[in-house]
């Protein structure tokens, strides 16, 4: 140690002194205000015959459509940081329902998990599944709410009874006015629906006659030519429909994302377009502090001798 | 992570707690001294030094401590309160979008907003919800299928939020209001009796049960000990859900005198408030309000509560008289050398 005695003692009582200010400031320090970023959202789950298709891949496992849509809400919502807000709503027939409105995620987590676990298609007040107009009646709905919620709609994006695509329902509102995000959810190939009966048991699969292939309006337009053209009769069956909701994300001014592997995906695709909420939060510098001091206290006591010879 | 019965922020801290004998193992202090055993044998600063290697100990192991961040973890703990629990169940059906309270035949189908009945009962709820601290509420999801969307729960802002979405958008086309009864006392299934229990329901009109429901709901409402409070909001203002001598003929086989009448006959506590205007369901609510304070078991949650003070004033305690010996020493020697 090339230290001298004395200036080693008042090293030391320096040391001690500064790491017994810091023990008293960890203490006494009032709280500092620190700004997060924080934003309101609206899920809406699609609970229509076809999100009983199990094709959702999660992780290893393959559940189905439904249950899918419930575990990504949950996780999402268990990303987002306290004083964030998040809602609950479902769409069933052409319309979406909502339940809660966004409550504060981390104080009321055990009420959302709650009313989340009750969505199962026995809740479906029809039978059909009018995806697009579900989806404006959310967007409509959502305006409603103060603030307004950035809206995450889940669903397979099956229509049905189909819409023709010249006879699409008009989006009467402003693009992109309330900002959304539709999460894909299914695999990629037709796979048949399972039908529920009036208490939500699954009973046998929709049949190829007893689902509409083709839009009813579509064939008393003039272009009836095209319509009973021979095409294979496929609406029975249902698989995630990515390019139909890219092109209903892109009329209403949502992102579209499809089966995304981690709630991080929606988080940021959120945080792009939602307008962020400052939320002050009130942050104890004690662990800083008690850190400096322990340091200091550590500094003091290693025992330098070990490391360096003496020169003797 | 939980360690001794506390949870910790950051437990690997932990891992570093046997620095806390690093006073032991060094002699930074030590002077060089030409021939120890000129050195008196002297038990007092033998003393005197162990206990500052102690309390230095003390200071770097309770700062450990506290930059771990240890707290007492989020608990329940129970309190007697007063008040109910309450199961709300509201209608949603399509007649609930009408505006409530109005005597013109025109308005009577014209499309309500603010002043339809749905709206009008997303108030008065809000409100009364507002004024009960420790009742415990529920939520019922009045449609085909009820559903008990939000089962009993202390939180507010869970409540009031599932009441203002129920405002929001139109009416469902069904209603069953057997399975909704029936799904309502399902609510207090398994639940220890804790005081109170209420079925709230606010709706415009009745619906005619099978005998096989009303037995069922009979038996269960009893064996739960609920009580049914329904605002009933006329549709006419001349019904009422009593029959009286004067009556319209019409009015004798209505689905809400039905619906009356069982739930007089279930031998539960039951009222009816028949609200016809905004002061009548205003009244109705306080009279709720009023009746219902009797002793209840409240559960509390008592939010997670930070204990790294406790080390800190340990450590504290440790440090000063540590600190004041080492500014001493360096007194001392000061004046040693002058």
């Amino acid at each position: 140690m090339s230290l001298s005695y004395p200036k080693r003692i008042f090293l030391t009582a320096l040391v001690m002194l500064i790491s017994l200010i810091l023990i008293i400031a960890a203490l006494w320090f009032p709280p500092v205000d620190r700004e997060i970023e924080v934003m309101d959202s609206l899920f809406v789950i699609d609970i229509t015959d076809s999100m009983n298709v199990e094709d959702a891949r999660f992780g290893s496992e393959t559940i189905s459509r439904l249950n899918w849509a419930k575990e990504y809400t949950r996780q999402s919502i268990l990303s987002m940081p306290c004083g964030s807000h998040a809602g609950l709503a479902i769409f069933s027939e052409a319309r979406s329902l909502i339940l809660m409105t966004p409550v504060e995620v981390c104080a009321n987590y055990h009420d959302l998990m709650q009313m989340l676990s009750q969505f199962h298609p026995t809740m479906a007040w029809a039978r059909s599944s009018e995806m697009s107009k579900a989806l404006y009646t959310a967007i409509r709905q959502a305006k409603e709410i103060t603030p307004p919620p950035t809206v995450v709609f889940l669903t397979d994006g099956h229509e049905a009874p189909p819409v023709h695509e010249t006879l699409f329902p008009k989006f009467t509102d402003t693009p992109g006015e309330v900002p959304g995000v539709i999460v894909g959810i299914g695999g990629s190939d037709l796979v048949p629906i399972p039908k529920t009966n009036e208490f939500g048991e699954i009973e046998g699969y929709w049949e190829i006659n007893e689902v509409m292939h083709k839009d009813v309006y579509a064939s008393s337009r003039g272009d009836a030519a095209e319509l009973n053209e021979n095409q294979p009769r496929t609406e029975h069956l249902s698989s995630q429909k990515k390019s139909h909701m890219e092109t209903v994300a892109k009329r209403v001014g949502f992102d579209f994302i499809s089966s995304p592997g981690s709630p991080q995906n929606l988080i940021k695709a959120m945080r792009e377009i939602s307008e962020m909420r400052q939320q002050p939060v009130k942050y104890d510098l004690f662990v800083w502090l008690a850190s400096i001091a322990l340091i200091l206290m550590i500094l003091v006591f290693l025992p330098y001798n070990l490391f360096v010879k003496r020169h003797e | 992570m939980m360690l001794f019965g506390l949870e910790w922020d950051f437990p690997f801290v932990l891992l570093l707690l046997p620095l806390a004998l690093l006073p032991w193992f060094n002699n930074n202090l030590d002077k060089t001294v030409a021939w120890t055993a000129l050195v008196p044998h002297d038990p007092l600063s033998r003393t005197i030094s162990m206990t500052l290697k102690v309390l230095a100990s003390v200071v770097i192991a309770s700062l450990l401590f506290s930059v771990a961040s240890p707290a007492i973890p989020e608990r329940t703990v129970e309190r007697l309160g007063e008040g109910a629990e309450i199961v709300l169940l509201l209608d949603r059906s399509r007649s609930m979008d009408d505006a409530f309270a109005v005597t013109t035949q025109a308005a009577n189908y014209s499309v309500a907003g603010d002043n339809s009945k749905r709206r009008v009962a997303r108030t008065y709820l809000t409100e009364f919800v507002k004024k009960r601290p420790d009742d415990r509420f529920g939520f019922v999801f009045f449609s085909t299928n009820s559903i008990n969307l939000l089962p009993l729960t202390y939180s507010k802002e869970a409540i009031l939020a599932t009441i203002e979405a129920n405002s929001l958008g139109k009416g469902l086309s069904d209603t069953n209001l057997a399975d909704a009864l029936m799904n309502s006392a399902l609510m207090f299934e398994n639940q220890p009796y804790r005081g109170s229990r209420i079925v709230l329901l606010v709706s415009d009109g009745g619906q005619l049960m099978t005998d096989e429901a009303m037995e069922l709901i009979t038996q269960r409402y009893k064996e739960m000990n609920l009580s049914i409070y329904w605002i009933y909001l006329k549709a006419r203002q001349g019904m009422t859900l009593e029959p009286s001598e004067n009556d319209n003929i019409l009015y004798t086989d209505l689905p809400e005198r039905k619906v009356h009448e069982f739930f007089k006959s279930i031998g539960i506590p039951y009222r009816a408030f028949e609200a016809g205007s905004l002061e009548e369901f205003d009244a109705a609510m306080d009279e709720i309000d009023q009746q219902q304070y009797q002793t209840l078991i409240v559960e509390e949650l008592v939010p997670h509560e930070p204990k790294a003070d406790w080390f800190l004033w340990l450590a504290l305690l440790a440090m000063l008289p540590l600190a004041s010996s080492h500014l001493y020493s360096y007194w001392g020697v000061r004046k040693a050398h002058e």
